[in-house]
């Protein structure tokens, strides 16, 4: 219709098609002031595009009601329907994933996202290898906090094994879930700036205020365990690094300088462009949020009250009193809000836990000396983590054919791939900006998601 | 009663309902009671109905032939985990199993859950495993012209693949 109604092309002028393009002469360096080439151009110059009557019609004509599963063939566009394929290079989607959406003219039809680029076959390596072979793979699952994954798959190592963990690592564990969840959001808030381009101070300066800060977390962990990166800091049973001297001093330094820049981040929240790009934009209701089985900061974030550090306390999280963020809106901005205090509330936590380390030791089992020397009995265990981005969980199956070491089925249950799921119910009618706004504010990690 | 002890309760009941050995959560190293296929969606509606709102995941596992000398103990089959969480204070997993033949399959939660599309999709690529009444059934992770599923156990970790176009 659009198409149809839009008048033809004004015709090019026949003084333009006369006279014929100069060809391109070097400029005399020597004097005078800079004249385009060629000879003067009589009469006003003519349009480089076409003049087009703007579309009046240009509202989002229909009253959306997302269908993730929605047969195209039935939908009735406005314009002509285009097909744009988002990824899986693109850099808002934070790593390889691909979305195919279908555009009627700006609106978001139907969105397809294709994820799987980055799968490696961890659930099926893992059925080769021993628990402590294991921590170091999982640890590349959510590259972004590998101190959780670590722990998630080592608690359903121990459940299933029945082993006790010392209270000096359960201590330890929750200090470094908790700083982990700081270094974790603040990636999540540098690239949400870079999404947002110029919302946030424009392009990368937050980036690069957020990776200054993660920076000295970084130096943190790698002052504990060696690594910056990559722990392989948890083992069957609990820690194999123990806190050095100065630690805890360490630890109070760089998450009280963080602490008191955080307010400036949540000043950027009021910011009136930031506002108008998130408030309102990719709304996740709270029944569907639950349906889809979104967790973390995203639940939160939609008004449902749930956090499995203070409901189904592991670790040391019963010894302290979390307090949990709670948003009604479920827009981009609920969920950035949520995120910012979370990081405020972890560096509190992570702060008492520290100062209150309790003597022992923080390892009960011998170390690995040989293999076969942990026998997985045979039975399944779930085990349920709140990691920065959700519920983390593993199911493990022990016994089978295996009757050894080694699982005989790990599964991995990741909050990202969820988050990613629900790219197909929010994006419809929606524009195209606000897609990247609200890929940004899902937070999704692709090695988790493709596993 | 803490809320925890007034969840286990409740799970209990439900399971009493559907004739199904009630386990406690805490020494539970199962992977829940076995459900006969016919009841598994009707178990997942009544959960929902009851509280348990948001969906955990779905596990599905391949078992082969098991022999002892030369009588066979167990047939080769598939079995498929499902586990939904209540929300808030006292939240419990809820967890449930269901053995499947070969050539069987099992009826999909999608019209209960949404968040079942994909981890049900994941399930199909990954062991093979069948949901009847699922909108998409596609593969999610492999290729769509791969052949075979991964992560069954005759499937061996050094199967070849043609180069990826």
């Amino acid at each position: 219709m659009a198409v149809a109604e839009t008048p033809p092309a004004a015709p090019v002028t026949p003084a333009a098609q006369a006279t014929p393009i100069a060809p391109v002469t070097q400029v005399a360096a020597s004097t005078g002031p800079l004249v385009p080439s060629g000879p003067p151009r009589d009469g006003p110059i003519p349009p480089i595009r076409a003049a087009r009557t703007p579309r009046t019609d240009c509202k989002p004509t229909k009253a959306f009601v997302p269908e993730p599963h929605l047969d195209l063939s039935t939908y009735e566009a406005d314009a002509d329907l285009m097909t744009l394929s988002l990824g899986p290079q693109h850099p808002s989607t934070h790593g390889v994933f691909r979305v195919v959406l279908y555009l009627d003219g700006e609106q978001i039809v139907k969105a397809v996202p294709y994820p799987g680029y980055l799968h490696r076959g961890v659930e099926k390596l893992c059925e080769k290898l021993m628990a402590s072979n294991i921590t170091p793979i999982i640890d590349k699952n959510d590259y972004v906090a590998p101190m959780t994954n670590e722990q998630a798959v080592n608690m359903a190592f121990e459940s299933l094994m029945g082993v006790e963990v010392p209270v000096r690592a359960r201590y330890l564990r929750t200090v470094l879930a908790e700083t982990q969840r700081v270094a974790s959001h603040l990636l999540w808030l540098g690239t949400f700036g870079m999404d947002l381009g110029g919302a946030l101070g424009g392009g990368t300066s937050l980036f690069m205020w957020c990776f200054r800060e993660r920076e000295l977390i970084l130096d943190l962990f790698e002052n504990l365990t060696g690594c910056r990166f990559h722990y392989n800091t948890h083992t069957v049973g609990g820690n194999r690094h123990d806190v050095p001297a100065g630690w805890p001093e360490m630890l109070h330094r760089t998450l009280g300088a963080i602490d008191e820049r955080l307010d400036q981040y949540l000043g950027m929240l009021e910011h009136p462009i930031f506002s108008a790009r998130t408030k309102g934009v990719g709304v996740i209701d709270a029944d569907l949020a639950l349906e889809l089985g979104l967790t973390g900061p995203l639940l939160r974030a939609s008004g449902v009250d749930h956090d499995l550090r203070r409901d189904a306390p592991y670790h040391a999280y019963a010894e302290v009193d979390l307090k949990v963020f709670v948003e009604d809106a479920g827009d981009c901005w609920a969920r950035s809000k949520v995120r910012i205090e979370e990081m405020r509330e972890s560096i509190r936590i992570s702060r008492i836990l520290v100062d209150n380390l309790p003597p022992g030791p923080i390892c009960s089992t011998k170390p690995l000396k040989m293999v076969g020397q942990h026998k997985l009995p045979p039975g399944q265990v779930y085990v349920g983590i709140e990691t920065p981005r959700g519920e983390l969980g593993t199911w493990l199956i022990g016994g089978g054919a295996n009757k050894g070491s080694s699982p005989y089925r790990l599964k991995i249950r990741s909050p990202s791939l969820h988050a990613c799921a629900v790219i197909p119910y929010v994006l419809p009618g929606c524009s195209l900006s606000d897609a990247i706004a609200i890929l940004g504010s899902l937070d999704p990690v692709m090695g988790e998601v493709d596993r | 009663m803490s809320a925890v002890e007034a969840r286990v309760a409740q799970l209990e009941e439900i399971f009493l309902r559907f004739e199904l050995k009630a386990e406690s959560d805490a020494d539970n190293k199962t992977g829940g009671p076995l459900v006969p296929r016919a009841r598994h969606y009707e178990l997942a509606q009544a959960l929902k109905e009851a509280g348990w709102t948001s969906y955990v995941a779905v596990v599905a596992s391949h078992w082969l032939e098991e022999k002892k000398g030369e009588t066979v103990v167990d047939v080769e089959h598939f079995e498929v985990a499902t586990a939904l969480r209540s929300v808030g204070a006292g939240t419990l997993v809820a967890k449930w199993r269901v053995r499947l033949e070969l050539n069987e399959d099992i009826d999909s939660l999608f019209p209960l859950f949404a968040g079942a599309d994909w981890q049900e999709r994941e399930q199909y690529d990954l062991v093979g495993v069948s949901f009847k009444g699922h909108p998409d059934l596609r593969r999610l992770m492999m290729p769509d012209e791969w052949v075979g599923h991964p992560l069954r156990k005759d499937y061996a970790i050094e199967t070849g693949c043609a180069p990826w176009r």
